[in-house]
């Protein structure tokens, strides 16, 4: 069997990066790692322009973020020269790394981090340089961290249009290349402050678009606020929402999930009406009633279908984290993802049938996955 | 130039690494370092050692928040920080502090 018939998974977790590959028909997959210092992983990056080219993040706590590099297909992995730092006279230390993205050029990378910036590298994660139109946005000092830090974990790249998650932040988007952004949040709702919908600073989980679908956005809001009684009154549906204008303005589709809270929010790769959500319950970000379940639309979120075939029935009580689940490019794709009980599961057939690929892995923050 | 008074006590000392930083630190375990305070010493490692540097350091210059600096057997937090003044011969250690799960 060539190299070119291989589906590839990075998974990111506490503990290192694991590497999985399978055959086209994904019948066994086969696991290597950990890779790293044992240190908690919560980006990868699939890089498939040329040769594959596997980044993963390091977030050492003693000695500084790291990007570890792959040119062997996941079987070794060595740092680059550098790890993207701020300015000395900046003020600002890095914490976390949370995105990595290919970027325009072609050996170019995006970083997204904690405290939410975004850096650049021209030179496949060699060096590292700001990009200054968000990293020193006139909000970027009034931003706060959520739950999981200040982080900046969605990149999207369309063209001229650069689309950005942020937590607490809110969506920012730039129409020029990423030279200049703004914020861009008509619609999304904040559950944590009395203003129910300000300029920006809502707790966005994840953004994802679609090639066949321009103008299309989804997102998986901080949901979760269809009790709250304090000032402002409460904001049901806020979670799951819907922009059909390049993300200029966003409307709910949360409507029929059993529960508008999540992390991650997945597109199909052949249909840009199909989306996947992995609904929790807000307070403990659980699975609802400890029974997992992952929640499809094909109609764009107008209606919502639950996936739960092979899934446990019952006490289950894990979480899904915003980069821990998605979707291969075959042409019946399998869905995956990864738990933080340390289990990555792949749903069959779209997500019609599910089965635990690897029971206990460290937990896990981050699933990618390419077929190369 | 150097404050007169660290000219005066520049010290050549010991810089002990852990395992995990000889990477970045040519492989030795130990670095003879001729400075006046662990600052000096930190700053020393900047000039020289940028790689090693910030492993040790953020980009604000703060020391890493689970690594501690011992000049012999004591942790300078007990001494005068960073600021603490080395006499020829004193042992720097900087060590992993105990954490994680």
């Amino acid at each position: 069997m060539s190299v070119a018939d291989r589906v590839l998974l990075t998974i990111g977790t506490k503990k290192g990066v694991f590497v999985s590959d399978a055959p086209k028909t994904r019948r066994s997959f086969s696991l290597r790692g950990p890779f790293g210092p044992g240190v908690p992983v919560y980006s990868t990056l699939i890089d498939t322009r040329s040769s594959p080219r596997l980044y993963a993040s390091s977030c050492n706590p003693f000695f500084g973020m790291k990007v570890l590099l792959s040119n062997d297909m996941g079987k070794s992995f060595k740092e680059t020269k550098s790890a993207p730092a701020f300015p000395k006279d900046d003020g600002r230390a890095l914490i976390n790394i949370w995105s990595l993205e290919a970027g325009p050029g072609k050996k170019e990378v995006w970083c997204g981090v904690e405290p939410a910036s975004l850096f650049r590298s021209h030179d496949g994660g060699n060096s590292w340089e700001t990009v200054p139109g968000i990293s020193n946005h006139e909000h970027a000092r009034k931003w706060a961290p959520g739950n999981g830090g200040l982080c900046m974990h969605t990149i999207i790249r369309d063209g001229d249009r650069v689309h950005l998650g942020i937590s607490t932040g809110g969506h920012y988007m730039s129409e020029d290349g990423g030279q200049t952004f703004r914020a861009s949040n008509q619609g999304v709702g904040a559950g944590f402050q009395p203003d129910p919908y300000p300029e920006y600073g809502q707790c966005v989980h994840k953004i994802v678009r679609h090639d066949d679908a321009p103008g299309r956005l989804y997102m998986q809001n901080h949901g979760g606020w269809a009790e709250w009684t304090g000032p402002g009154g409460p904001r049901p549906d806020i979670g799951v929402l819907r922009s059909d204008d390049y993300g200029h303005s966003w409307r709910s589709i949360a409507k029929g999930l059993p529960s508008d809270f999540g992390f991650p929010i997945v597109v199909h790769p052949h249909d840009a009406d199909t989306i996947y959500v992995m609904p929790l319950e807000p307070a403990t970000r659980t699975c609802p009633g400890g029974a997992p379940a992952v929640w499809r639309s094909e109609n764009g979120g107008d209606a919502w279908l639950r996936l739960a075939k092979g899934l446990p029935k019952k006490e289950s009580y894990f979480t899904v984290l915003r980069d821990a689940m998605t979707i291969d490019t075959l042409k019946t794709p399998a869905l995956y993802f990864g738990t933080t009980t340390g289990q990555l599961w792949i749903g069959r057939d779209g997500g019609e049938t599910f089965e635990c690929l690897f029971d206990s892995l460290p937990p896990i923050h981050n699933v990618k996955v390419a077929v190369v | 130039m150097l404050p007169q008074a660290y000219v005066e006590t520049v010290a050549t000392v010991t810089l002990y690494l852990p395992e995990p930083l000889r990477t970045y630190g040519g492989g030795i375990a130990e670095l003879p370092v001729s400075a006046g305070t662990v600052q000096a010493v930190l700053d020393h490692l900047e000039r020289t050692r940028p790689a090693l540097y910030r492993n040790v350091c953020d980009e604000t210059g703060a020391v890493r928040r689970h690594l501690n600096i011992f000049v012999n057997a004591d942790h300078v937090r007990d001494l005068a920080g960073l600021d603490t003044m080395l006499r020829p011969g004193d042992v720097v250690t900087i060590v992993p502090a105990v954490s994680g799960g």
